[in-house]
């Protein structure tokens, strides 16, 4: 698995690509991304293969919630943290 | 998304102006119609996925990348069967959203001028899915979406939203799979069983293809006016969205794991990303984009799917 902070900088990359065609985008690890329309639902898959990719784990899709990709820190926290259950 | 109400006179008069379109699929479908079971009892029980084609090698998703290049016959071979069986699986659960969308329209009092025809869409696509799942049970395995959603509610949209974004969907779904099986049934390397999967679905989806392309028009024309700019900007947006989420599934770890590949994610991620296969997906995207910017339904191409 990467570093927590190569991981946190992969996924706000991958979130500023997918709303470049917001002006002035600027994201948190707090900002909720779907609520606040960073991101949408057909983003879901490429985001899963990312996260999949930077943990080095399959993750089911099955067992996901919303509260698990509310924002940068939900996702490190659910996803990517040694023992964390994806 | 917020829209004005769409006129239902406007609405029922084009959808209205499907009826010679769906009476004469409907005769096509009845005239064609299967017995799946037939077919199947005629498969092997065991196929030689290192010896036999089930996939055209150029369709495959590491063609034209160093990873290709790296490997040898019989594991370019392998890759092609777990390939096969992905795409089979993509169709799956493709296949399982489009019905729950048809069932649910079935018999709506302002489309029952399509309900004809709505019964020969999801009765044939069961049908697919019976081949694509007899495939994949009886030799591989069914491979698993990475599809899911949790925002954006049906509460949420207006219901003429939702019928176009379903009914636009399925056709960029379609018209993608549709190139790969009309290839992959005139390719005589591969095994029989293959071509017979994407000979027969190609043959019927060539009607709903024809079905589709009638119906998002209607539906366009006669909804977009008064959705207004915002929400036409995000439909198109959600599109392009949906585009590059259904090549995605082509590039899928879990097959690169199959076919005894390392390092399966940065495989994915390298095969996205190499320009032999960001122009495959351009060229076999070149006619429902071709379609989506001709009637206006996109302003622009799907820029990341490329």
């Amino acid at each position: 698995m990467r570093s927590e902070q190569k991981i946190r900088e992969d996924l706000r990359s991958f979130v500023l690509a997918k709303a470049a065609d917001r002006e002035g985008a600027a994201i948190t690890d707090q900002t909720p991304l779907f609520e606040e329309r960073y991101l949408r639902s057909v983003h879901l898959p490429e985001l899963l293969l990312l996260l999949e990719r930077l943990s080095g784990t399959p993750i089911d899709v099955e067992d996901l919630n919303p509260a698990d990709f509310r924002d940068i820190d939900s996702m490190v926290l659910r996803f990517c943290k040694a023992g964390a259950t994806p | 998304m917020s829209t004005s109400p769409v006129p239902k006179a406007r609405l029922a008069e084009a959808l209205s102006s499907l009826g010679p379109t769906v009476s004469r699929l409907s005769h096509l479908s009845q005239r064609s119609y299967q017995n799946p079971y037939t077919e199947l009892a005629a498969w092997p029980q065991q196929v030689r996925p290192e010896e036999e084609w089930f996939s055209s090698p150029e369709y495959l998703s590491l063609y034209g990348t160093q990873d290709w290049e790296r490997l040898d016959e019989a594991s370019r071979c392998r890759l092609a069967f777990h390939e096969a069986a992905n795409f089979y699986s993509l169709n799956i659960h493709g296949e399982k959203s489009l019905m729950q969308g048809l069932a649910e329209r079935l018999y709506r009092k302002d489309l029952l001028d399509v309900s004809e025809y709505l019964h020969h869409f999801l009765d044939e696509e069961n049908k697919h899915s019976i081949y694509f799942g007899a495939f994949c049970t009886r030799y591989s395995r069914v491979y698993r979406s990475r599809q899911f959603s949790f925002e954006e509610s049906h509460d949420s949209r207006s219901r003429d939203i939702e019928d176009f974004l379903f009914f636009a969907k399925t056709m960029v779904f379609e018209e993608i799979v549709d190139n790969y099986n009309w290839v992959q049934s005139r390719d005589s390397r591969l095994h029989p069983v293959a071509r017979f999967i994407n000979h027969n679905h190609h043959f019927e989806e060539s009607r709903h293809l024809i079905f589709g392309r009638r119906l998002v028009t209607a539906l366009w024309e006669a909804c977009a006016p008064s959705w207004g700019e915002q929400t036409v900007q995000e439909l198109r947006d959600y599109l392009r969205g949906y585009l590059t989420m259904a090549w995605r599934e082509y590039y899928n770890p879990d097959v690169y794991a199959d076919a005894g590949l390392e390092d399966p994610w940065e495989t994915a991620e390298r095969a996205w990303s190499a320009p032999a296969q960001r122009e495959h997906r351009r060229e076999v995207s070149k006619k429902v984009v071709g379609f989506l910017t001709s009637t206006g339904i996109l302003d622009k191409e799907p820029a990341d799917a490329f």
